[in-house]
C-alpha cells in the first residue's frame, strides 16, 4: 500500500507557478523528505496533500483516498504540523493538547505511549501558555497535538526551521521512533544535513522535483572529483577562480571553497596546484572528499541549467 | 457533541484570558451608559432670549413676563433696536430675537393681521428647533390666557392657532427614555457582529484556522463553537445593560422580559451570522473591521436610534427594509416603553427570524476549510 500517490500536481497564484506538475509515490512506513530551498513550493505541495488548498490540476490519493472526494477520511487519519506555529498560543500546553484530542475525537490515555517521551519534556510547562514557549518546545507541543489521535501519516513542513541545533538532532531523534510506530512522514526541510536522514528524498526546485531517491542512490550518481579547500581569504581567491583555465563548478561550503572537476584527479590536481601558487593563495589543506546531498543538489540544479 | 463543548471551552477560555477584551467587554457598556445620554440629551434649556418691542404695549409686557417666568428661557429684556440684538446674536450672547411690530396690541385686539418676528440662531439646530417650538407655545399660551379672560370673541381664532403636542409613551420627553434602549442596541450588536468577526479573522491570522481545518470537524460543528459563545455573552451583557437602565434610569420594562429576551436572541443570531459572514471574505483584521464598521454605521444612522426615521426621504425608509437593527430598535422600544405584546411585534419576530436563517446559511456556505 502506498501511503501518497501523486500524479501532475498543478498549483499558480495568478502568474506564479508555485507546483509545475509533481508526481511521486510515498511508500508506507518511509520517511519521505522533500528538500529545496524557500519558495520551491513545499508549503503549498503540503498544503494540498493535506486537503486545506485545491489543487488546480492533477489527482492524488492520500492513505488509498481520493484527494478531493474523501477529505473528511484523510483529515481523520492524517496528523499535520504546519510551517509556522498554528497552535493557540493563550491556552496552556495542556488545555492545547487536550482540545486537539477531542477535536479528533481520541482520548489522551489512549495514544500516551505514542507521544510520551516527547509530552515528558513538556510536562514541566503544562500550565504554561504555548505562546510562551521557546522554539524547540512549541515544536515539540505541535508534535503531540498532531500525533494525538495516532495518524497512520504524518505531514512536518519544516519542523526544524528556526530551532537550535541541539534541539533539532533531538527532533530527529523523535522522528526516528515515531517511524518504528509505523507511522509514514512526509517531511519538508531547507537543511541539506537532515535530508540524509529521509529513506528517500525528493529535491525540489522553482515548483519541479528535479531528482528523487533514496541520499544514498543520489549521493552515488555523482558526477565528477569533488575537492575542498579552505584558505584564509576565501573571498579573494573567489574572485580568482573565475580566471581558472580548467573547467570545473566552485562554490564556498561553509569556511572551505568546493572545487568539482570534470576529469580524474591526477590530470587536474597538478595545474590546479601550480595555478594556485601562481597568484599567491595560501591554502591549509587540498583534499579529495565525497560529496555531500548539498554538493549534489547543487550540482543537479546547475546540470539542469 | 464533545466537539462542540470544547470549542465553546475553548473561546471562554481565551475571552477570558485575554485580559483587555474582556475589560472591554465589561466597561464598554457601563463606560457609554455613564456618559452617552448625559450628551447626547435633546431636552433644551436656559434659551437666551431677547425681545425687539416697537410696540411697547401692555401686551407685549405680559408676553414678556410670560417668558421671564418660563424655567426654559433666559430673558435678557428688551433691547433698544434690531440692530442691537443681530450684535448681541452674533457674539453668541442669545439664541432667540423676538421681534413686535408697531401697532401689535391693537392689531390683535381688532383682529386684523400681524406679525411677531422670531429670529433663532440655527448654529445648534436642535437648540433652534425645539426653542422655537417653546416660544410659539409661550405666545399661544399667552394669547389663550388672555381670550379666557376677556371671554372676547377672539377666543376660537386664537384656539385653532393653538396646536397641543401630546407625547405619547414618553410623556415629559425624555431623551433619555429612547437614548438608553438604543444603546443597548448599539451593544448587542457591536458584540454580534464586531467581536464575532475580528475574533475568526484573528484565527486565520494565527493559522490556528488552519490546524482546525486539518482536524476531521465539520464546518457546521465550528460555525456553532463560535456562535453559542459570542451569543451567550451578547446575552449577558444585554441583562446587564437592562439592569443598569433600571437602576440608573429608572426606566422599566412595560412589556414582558421573556418577549424581550426572545427578540434580542434572534436579533443576535442575525448579527453573529453577517459576524461571521465577514469573516469569511475578509482577510485580515483590518478589512473585516472597516466592512463591519460601514455597515454599522449604515444601520445606526438608518435605524432611528439617533434619528427618527419619519423624517428619513422614502428611499431611506426602503433602505430600512433591509436594516436588522432597525426591525430591532422597533421591537426593543416598543416593549420597553409602550409594553406591547407579541401581536404586535409579530412582523419583527417574523423578519429577523428570516434574515437569521438567511445571513447564517451564507455564513455556513461561504466558510472555507479548503481554499480555492
Amino acid at each position: 500500500m502506498a501511503a501518497i500517490t501523486a500524479q501532475n500536481i498543478k498549483k499558480s497564484y495568478g502568474h506564479i507557478h508555485a507546483l509545475k506538475g509533481v508526481s511521486f509515490d510515498v511508500r508506507e512506513g518511509e520517511v519521505f523528505g522533500v528538500v529545496g530551498p524557500d519558495g520551491a513550493g513545499k508549503s503549498t505541495l503540503f498544503n494540498i496533500l493535506t486537503t486545506l488548498l485545491l489543487p488546480d490540476s492533477g489527482t492524488a490519493t492520500v492513505l488509498e483516498h481520493d484527494l478531493l472526494r474523501d477529505y473528511l477520511e484523510i483529515r481523520k487519519n492524517i496528523g499535520y504540523l504546519p510551517g509556522t506555529f498554528s497552535l493557540y498560543p493563550d491556552l496552556s500546553v495542556e488545555e492545547n493538547l487536550i482540545f486537539f484530542a477531542t477535536m479528533y475525537k481520541s482520548s489522551i490515555p489512549d495514544n500516551m505511549p505514542l507521544i510520551k517521551p516527547i509530552w515528558e519534556q513538556l510536562l514541566p510547562f503544562k500550565k504554561r501558555p504555548a505562546g510562551k514557549l521557546s522554539g524547540g518546545m512549541k515544536q515539540k507541543l505541535a508534535l503531540c497535538c498532531a500525533l494525538i489521535h495516532k495518524p497512520t501519516l504524518l505531514f512536518l513542513d519544516e519542523p526544524t526551521t528556526g530551532v537550535d541545533p541541539v534541539s533539532r538532532k533531538e527532533f530527529w531523534e523523535i522522528l526516528g521512533t515515531i517511524k518504528k510506530q509505523g507511522i509514514s512522514v512526509v517531511v519538508s526541510t531547507p537543511y541539506m544535513d537532515e535530508a540524509t536522514l529521509c529513506d528517500r528524498i525528493a529535491l525540489l526546485q522553482e515548483g519541479e522535483f528535479i531528482r528523487m531517491d533514496s541520499p544514498k542512490a543520489i549521493v552515488n550518481d555523482f558526477q565528477g572529483e569533488l575537492v575542498s579547500l579552505r584558505t584564509t581569504d576565501i573571498f579573494k581567491l573567489l574572485k580568482l577562480m573565475n580566471d581558472c583555465p580548467l573547467t570545473c563548478t566552485f562554490y564556498p561550503y561553509g569556511e572551505n571553497l568546493h572545487v568539482i572537476f570534470y576529469e580524474p584527479m591526477e590530470t587536474v590536481l597538478p595545474p590546479f596546484e601550480a595555478f594556485l601558487q601562481k597568484n599567491d593563495i595560501s591554502y591549509d589543506k587540498l583534499t579529495q572528499i565525497t560529496p555531500t546531498i548539498e554538493d549534489c543538489f547543487i550540482e543537479i540544479v546547475r546540470t539542469k541549467n | 457533541m464533545r466537539v462542540i463543548l470544547i470549542l465553546i471551552k475553548k473561546e471562554f477560555l481565551q475571552v477570558f484570558r485575554n485580559s483587555l477584551l474582556w475589560k472591554i467587554l465589561l466597561l464598554a457598556p457601563l463606560a457609554e451608559f455613564l456618559l452617552f445620554p448625559y450628551t447626547a440629551d435633546y431636552e433644551i434649556k436656559n434659551v437666551h432670549i431677547a425681545f425687539v418691542d416697537h410696540d411697547r404695549s401692555s401686551m407685549t409686557s405680559g408676553i414678556l413676563s410670560k417668558f421671564s417666568a418660563s424655567q426654559y428661557f433666559i430673558n435678557h429684556g428688551v433691547v433698544d433696536s434690531r440692530k442691537k440684538a443681530e450684535a448681541m446674536m452674533q457674539a453668541d450672547e442669545i439664541d432667540f430675537i423676538i421681534e413686535f411690530p408697531t401697532n401689535f396690541e391693537r392689531s390683535v385686539v381688532t383682529m386684523e393681521p400681524t406679525k411677531i418676528g422670531i429670529t433663532a440662531n440655527a448654529i445648534n439646530t436642535v437648540k433652534a428647533g425645539l426653542g422655537s417650538e417653546y416660544v410659539q407655545r409661550v405666545l399661544a399660551d399667552y394669547l389663550m390666557d388672555l381670550s379666557a379672560a376677556a371671554e372676547s370673541p377672539l377666543q376660537p381664532k386664537v384656539a385653532q392657532l393653538v396646536t397641543t403636542n401630546v407625547y405619547w409613551f414618553n410623556e415629559q420627553m425624555n431623551y433619555k427614555n429612547l437614548i438608553v434602549p438604543g444603546l443597548l442596541i448599539i451593544l448587542v450588536t457591536l458584540i454580534g457582529a464586531y467581536v464575532t468577526a475580528l475574533n475568526i479573522v484573528r484565527e486565520k491570522e494565527l493559522g490556528t484556522i488552519e490546524q482546525v481545518n486539518v482536524t476531521p470537524i465539520k464546518k457546521w460543528q465550528f460555525l456553532l463553537g463560535k456562535m453559542i459563545p459570542f451569543w451567550i455573552l451578547g446575552m449577558a451583557e444585554f441583562c446587564a445593560g437592562l439592569v443598569i437602565m433600571k437602576l440608573m434610569f429608572g426606566i422599566s420594562i412595560q412589556g414582558s422580559l421573556l418577549l424581550l429576551l426572545g427578540i434580542t436572541a434572534i436579533y443576535l443570531l442575525v448579527m453573529l451570522g453577517l459576524g461571521f459572514f465577514i469573516s469569511s471574505m475578509a482577510g485580515n483584521q483590518l478589512q473585516a473591521m472597516f466592512i463591519v464598521f460601514f455597515l454599522f454605521i449604515l444601520f445606526v444612522m438608518l435605524s432611528g436610534v439617533f434619528t427618527p426615521i419619519e423624517g428619513m426621504p422614502e428611499w431611506a425608509k426602503y433602505i430600512n427594509y433591509a436594516n436588522p437593527m432597525s426591525f430591532f430598535m422597533t421591537a426593543v422600544k416598543t416593549v420597553i416603553l409602550k409594553g406591547s405584546t407579541v401581536e404586535s411585534i409579530r412582523t419583527q419576530f417574523i423578519v429577523l427570524s428570516v434574515m437569521a436563517v438567511v445571513l447564517n446559511t451564507a455564513a455556513l456556505l461561504s466558510y472555507r476549510d479548503k481554499v480555492q
